[in-house]
């Protein structure tokens, strides 16, 4: 890959108006470079989805620019937009969203042919990278024999189609168990290295952390310091120290998502503590 | 074949059930507007069968009096003179003519076109399926006519108020609205009581037929029309007459069709939304999102258009393998009309699905 990344700057995304308008995103600047994986954490209504929603192309920022290869977003015409997002973007998402009436070799073929690229050559550029990711057995599979781990293949094949130059990922690890999560991270950190895409990856995953380059965590719509956040021990979401119920053990504090996770890790901490020491 | 994907067919088909219950309905619907096409196509050239069939060029009748159905004409018999008299006319032959019931014994009545003609001239009928032309007190009743009343050759019908002895056949000339039948002119003039008036002449000619026609009008005052024109006048009146009708039945049928389409575009997009969001999040642009709509809807349409052609032959086949009198004539122009309409109706069912994806919202991909 010969790429410039992607940059924001200024990035704002206003919803509504008066006193129904909501400050989704505020002024976030980013810069992903080729080969850097950036995990984009935060709770739940924190502007993730509008900030991955900007950054894929699919939506007008309020105020600010973004960069994609050197291509100003803003200066794309509404109706070139699609045909931009299909070159210059991959996509994976936390439910895989694969076609269900196709086939897997064909959900990787049909991004081909939204790029342009149809016939022969789109069918072997599909079969290649899903042979290349192990799912050579599978081309003509139905998604739905597919198991999760092999659903998030196909997808990440599907996002490599067009050789774009930003990969988007949606809590990819999501539905999955903690060994294919595991994989399909490593995967996408592969991506990132061997083939100088620039990843941004927005998660509630605390196990992306490992292979990211950096860590932003997203709250009201803006970038905190990562520092002020904490791992829940029993569920491994990323929590931030201030607003979080916590349990003090032997002298150490740890910070819980939610009552549940707390009352789960007081019933045997040392469990819990041991799992975090060999994460 | 374009090399893309055929993800429209695929989306149709893959909930194969559905898929097939709107194609059904949809060929059902045609099926039904091609088979009362086909019905109206067969009476409208029966009903001028007897017309199309005679042999000769030029029917004069009573000025103004250019039809058969529902018309009386009545031509004094000493203008034979002035019409054999035009230049141009061979021969001119007399018929009698009336709409009349015909009364069976055994099998009830029938309305028909009776003509009273001079048997071994033009006027009658041009084929016989089974005995002779008739003679004095005899009477030839149309195949067709025969089977609905239940006689045969030597059994008796009553018309114009006596009983006549059927002396033969002849060959596909009834329609659906009337039989047709035959006897002598003289037993005809006998029956009816006139003797100096006769109802149409028929005319032969060796020139142009609108060229005679137009003299003997111009020399007679009496109305003359070309074979073929005669023809149209009755098919355009009984068309008129009758097509109400089957232009309420066919319309009906098109609304069930159309209905049956649209609902079939928009459950299978409807279901296919997610998918179809997907699809735009990856760079789907309007024209690939609107090809996926047209190609459901081409395809169902299109294979509804073919099975309901098919049926609709069979149909036909089924129908002429049967006494039925009724004709069956799947024209040319009824399933280009139909192909046409069906096209219409296709891209006017995807409409709703059309707006519907063009309003998706790329980012409604990472909405769970």
């Amino acid at each position: 890959m010969d790429a410039d990344g992607i940059r924001a700057e200024g990035l704002q995304k206003v919803f509504g108006e008066g006193e129904i308008q909501v400050h989704a995103v505020r002024g976030i600047d980013l810069a992903v470079v080729p080969g850097e994986v950036v995990l984009i954490m935060g709770p739940s209504g924190s502007g993730k989805t509008t900030l991955l929603s900007m950054l894929g192309a699919m939506l007008r920022p309020t105020s600010g620019r973004i960069q994609v290869d050197g291509v100003d977003l803003a200066s794309l015409a509404e109706k070139r937009l699609p045909a931009f997002r299909a070159k210059r973007f991959g996509f994976v998402f936390q439910d895989f969203n694969l076609l269900s009436a196709l086939s897997v070799r064909e959900n990787v073929e049909l991004a081909l042919n939204l790029a342009g690229v149809t016939g022969r050559a789109a069918r072997e550029r599909a079969e290649g990278l899903l042979r290349d990711l192990g799912l050579g057995e599978r081309l003509g599979f139905p998604p739905h024999k597919l198991s999760g781990g092999e659903k998030q293949r196909v997808a990440i094949a599907r996002a490599l189609a067009n050789d774009p130059a930003v990969i988007l990922a949606d809590e990819p690890t999501a539905n999955l168990d903690s060994k294919i999560g595991h994989e399909i991270a490593r995967l996408l950190r592969r991506i990132a290295t061997e083939e100088g895409r620039s990843v941004v990856i927005v998660s509630h995953d605390a196990r992306l952390k490992d292979v990211a380059d950096r860590v932003l965590w997203l709250e009201d719509g803006e970038f905190r310091s990562i520092s002020d956040m904490a791992t829940d021990p029993v569920c491994g979401m990323a929590v931030e120290r201030q607003r979080t119920p916590h349990v003090v053990h032997d002298g150490a504090t740890w910070y819980s998502c939610s009552p549940e996770c707390r009352q789960e890790f007081a019933r045997d901490p040392m469990r819990f503590i041991a799992i975090m020491s060999t994460a | 074949m374009s090399g893309r994907v055929p993800v429209g067919r695929r989306n149709l088909f893959s909930e194969r059930r559905r898929g097939l219950l709107g194609i059904a309905g949809t060929a059902a619907a045609l099926l039904l507007v091609l088979a009362i096409d086909a019905i109206f196509d067969g009476a409208m050239r029966q009903i001028t069968r007897y017309i199309d069939t005679q042999p000769v060029q030029v029917f004069v009748a009573q000025s103004g009096v250019r039809n058969l159905h529902m018309a009386s004409s009545s031509v004094p018999l000493e203008r034979i003179s002035d019409v054999a008299n035009v230049d141009g006319v061979r021969a001119v032959d007399p018929i009698l003519f009336a709409q009349e019931g015909l009364d069976a014994s055994v099998g009830g009545r029938r309305l028909a076109y009776l003509f009273g003609y001079v048997p071994g001239r033009p006027g009658g009928p041009v084929e016989m399926e089974t005995g002779v032309q008739p003679d004095a007190g005899e009477i030839v009743l149309d195949a067709a006519t025969a089977d609905s009343l239940g006689v045969g050759v030597a059994d008796t019908v009553d018309a114009l108020g006596r009983p006549w002895r059927i002396s033969g056949l002849a060959e596909n000339l009834s329609n659906i609205a009337n039989g047709i039948a035959f006897v002598r002119l003289k037993d005809f003039q006998r029956a009816r009581g006139v003797s100096g008036t006769t109802s149409y002449l028929l005319v032969t000619t060796d020139r142009e037929a609108g060229r005679v026609a137009a003299a003997i009008e111009r020399e007679t005052g009496l109305a003359a029309t070309t074979r073929e024109g005669f023809s149209a006048s009755e098919h355009e009146l009984v068309s008129d007459m009758s097509g109400e009708v089957l232009r309420i039945v066919s319309g009906a049928a098109w609304l069930v069709g159309f209905t049956v389409v649209a609902l079939t575009l928009y459950a299978a997009t409807r279901s296919r939304l997610r998918d179809i969001g997907v699809m735009t999040a990856l760079g789907a642009g309007r024209t690939a999102l609107w090809r996926i709509v047209l190609t459901q809807a081409g395809w169902t349409v299109g294979l509804a258009g073919a099975s309901a052609g098919a049926l609709t032959f069979a149909l036909g086949s089924a129908l002429a393998a049967s006494s039925s009198s009724l004709s069956f004539v799947l024209e040319p122009r009824a399933v280009a009309r139909t192909t046409a309409i069906s096209a219409a109706v296709a891209a006017a069912a995807s409409i709703a699905p059309l707006i519907k994806v063009s309003r998706l919202d790329p980012a409604s991909v990472f909405r769970r």
